[in-house]
């Protein structure tokens, strides 16, 4: 299967050849529309797109099987093999897909996954989901979650993915929403493989008065993308981190577009982007501001700092406005280390090495000290710099009154 | 006759395109306090950051030697393991370095240099907690990010307490006076005394005599448009508040 040739063919033949069922009509078409991700995909062009659309995979569909009881939930190569008794874990069809997203694979994989894992969220909880990618060579993995609140819960979920792809793709993503008055704070920390490519697409919904905290930590030595289409009903709130630390010939960062379609919500998307070696950082974000969302508040910042002359960010804040009423600000700068902050910390005798790797995990800990989990914050710090030195190494960075 | 610890030989320095010390002559000795008053731009800041190596100056002529060995192409880092320490008349913010690791890591950089164990995370602490005290620090400012968001006179007490958990030998401060409140004034300046040891050489750059009613002086040297035009014992001090710095007019 090569994901290039079914742009040429019908979605009838396109549910055929993916062994779908004909309910998935409406994401065929949806999907043949946009296109298999090319240079020319609006939402593909700062990726690599070779080792999505231009090699033979053999798909390999998760087995459906039993799971067991335990604190986190387990999903090994899209199987669930573990959940916490206090959430609702179900594997079955799912059919509000997101009518508008902007990306193709996100309506592929929904081909793909004739069912998803859902996820019920009864109660104000907070729990870990931790993913194992094992595929190899010419596989293509594809599975979903949803994820789905109650009204006025407040949930926080903490993600991270074991990687050990090789040569493989995986498609995968979540349908995320955040119920009327309920909040939503969702971590994501991943450090991913030398050698897969991984492509996550989601659709959040944040309806009426609900708040929905985005975290994501994406550590890259090669090819992986984030996607998102997030929209905000009335008096939502969206507010979106994200950190990115790429290496090698990494292409890696988060593509998305928060709609804002109810009155007087509110956005805040901030990017901090760490880029080594020949890597691109990719920051390619739209905020839409539509007729109906009036007194909207959107705000949008990106930070770059290069480590190599080989690095590239590829920063593109839009907004995109239809109304008057409303707060709105991008900006984005990509830069080097501040030479004065390197001289003061040179200046009481800290060698230059040092005194970079210090800066730099300082402009990351700007946004992992912004966690309000205190709990989750010290893993990320922990997975930060296994990802930037190879271990841990601060034993302390902010609170140092507890763990001194 | 005293030992010279620092010694400044014919130093020019550029900034850009701009010669700002033209030929400076300056020796510190061992142990004693030396004053440099002079109007604003004449190169005082420029000179201290000669010291340390700023990335901002390129030194044209002369050299500066400290225990002997010219220091010019010294990179900033091995001056200050050596025992330089420069206190900057404007410290740079930090965001997201904490400050007590940042100064835990500068403190057993410059231990392991000089042949000392690092200090574990709680002799660091029990040390630090006396200064801050004593420097009549808010505790919270320890746990902060390098001193962002700190005010002025924050910076400066958060600069003193560097100086003192680093034991410099040679400390250089910046107009460490300016913009203190005078509690500030008074125990930055007791901080300062702490250090004097009979060993230990000062640099202090001061427009303002009242620092040095409580840092009693030894030498005052005045610095106008680049070079060291007078140098004189305390008593100069009360003469350059009264007449300025009008009567070193170029003839
Ligand atoms: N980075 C720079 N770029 C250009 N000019 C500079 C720079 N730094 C200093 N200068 C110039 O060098 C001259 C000396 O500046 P310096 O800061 O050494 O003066 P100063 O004696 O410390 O003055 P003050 O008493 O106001 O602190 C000034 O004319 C100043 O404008
Ligand atoms: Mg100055």
């Amino acid at each position: 299967m090569r994901l290039e040739n079914l742009n040429t063919v019908d979605a009838n033949t396109l549910l055929k050849e993916l062994n779908a069922s004909s309910s998935k009509l409406e994401e065929a078409e949806a999907f043949l529309k946009l296109k298999a991700p090319s240079k020319k995909s609006e939402a593909y062009r700062y990726f690599e797109t070779d080792c999505i659309v231009k090699k033979d995979y053999e798909i390999v569909t998760p087995k459906e099987s039993t799971f067991s009881s335990d604190k986190d939930l387990i999903i090994e190569n899209g199987k669930v093999v573990s959940a916490p008794s206090s959430v609702t874990v179900e594997i079955k069809e799912f059919t509000q897909t997101d009518k508008e997203h902007f990306d193709s694979l996100y309506y592929l994989s929904h081909i793909i996954c004739s069912k998803v894992i859902v996820i019920s969220i009864n109660e104000s909880l907070a729990f870990n989901i931790k993913h194992i990618l094992t595929t190899q060579k010419d596989q293509l993995l594809s599975y979903r979650v949803v994820v789905l609140t109650k009204a006025n819960t407040h949930s926080t979920i903490y993600e991270t993915i074991d990687d050990k792809t090789d040569q493989s793709l995986v498609i995968g993503g979540y349908d995320i929403t955040a119920a009327k008055d309920a909040t939503v704070n969702f971590v994501t920390d991943r450090n991913y493989s030398k050698s897969g490519c991984i492509v996550f697409s989601n659709s959040y919904r944040v309806e009426e008065n609900a708040t929905f905290n985005l975290y994501t930590f994406d550590y890259a030595s090669n090819n992986a993308l984030t996607l998102f289409r997030a929209q905000l009903q009335e008096r939502a709130n969206f507010n979106a981190k994200h950190l990115l630390y790429t290496r090698d010939k990494a292409k890696s960062g988060t593509v998305s577009q928060i709609i804002h379609r109810g009155q007087s919500s509110h956005s805040n998307q901030s990017t901090k982007n760490i880029l080594d070696d020949n890597s691109r950082g990719i920051f390619d974000a739209l905020i839409k501001v539509e007729n109906s969302g009036k007194y909207t508040v959107a705000h949008q910042n990106s930070k770059a700092i290069l480590l190599n002359e080989g690095a590239y960010m590829a920063s593109k804040p839009q907004l995109e406005i239809y109304i008057d009423d409303l707060e709105a600000s991008h900006g984005s700068t990509t830069g080097q280390l501040d030479k004065a902050q390197l001289l003061y910390l040179q200046s009481r005798g800290i060698k230059v090495e040092e005194a970079k790797k210090m800066l730099i995990l300082g402009f990351a800990n700007e946004i992992i000290d912004s966690i309000d989990n205190k709990e989750i914050a010290e893993k990320v710090h922990a997975s930060f710099e296994t990802a930037y030195y190879g271990t841990p190494k601060i034993e302390c960075m902010q609170t140092c009154d507890t763990c001194l | 006759m005293s030992n010279k610890v620092l010694t400044i030989k014919d130093l020019k320095v550029k900034i850009g395109d701009k010669e700002i010390l033209k030929g400076l002559n300056l020796e510190l000795e061992e142990g004693k306090v030396h004053v440099i008053m002079g109007p604003n731009g004449a190169g005082k800041s420029t000179l201290s950051k000669t010291i340390v190596g700023h990335y901002d100056v390129e030194v044209t002529g002369g050299d500066i030697t400290y225990k002997g060995n010219s220091i010019i192409e010294a990179e900033p880092e091995d001056r200050a393991l050596e025992g330089i320490f420069m206190s900057f008349q404007h410290p740079v913010e930090i965001p997201g370095v904490n400050n007590t690791y940042f100064l835990r890591t500068a403190v057993n950089a410059r231990r392991t240099h000089l042949g000392q164990e690092e200090l574990n995370a709680a002799e660091f602490l029990k040390k630090m907690r006396v200064l801050i005290e004593e420097l009549g620090m808010k505790n919270e400012l320890i746990s902060r990010s390098l001193n962002e968001g700190f005010s002025g006179g924050e910076k400066k007490r958060n600069e003193i307490l560097q100086m003192m958990m680093l034991e410099p030998e040679v400390i250089i401060l910046d107009e460490i006076d300016s913009g203190l409140d005078i509690d500030a004034l008074r125990d930055v300046s007791e901080g300062i005394n702490k250090m004097k040891d009979g060993k230990r050489s000062f640099l202090v750059i001061t427009h303002y005599s009242r620092i040095l009613d409580y840092i009693k002086p030894d030498y005052i040297h005045v610095l106008k448009d680049g070079q060291i035009v007078d140098t004189a014992g305390p008593e100069l001090v009360e003469q350059l508040e009264k007449e300025g710095y009008a009567q070193y007019e170029e003839k």
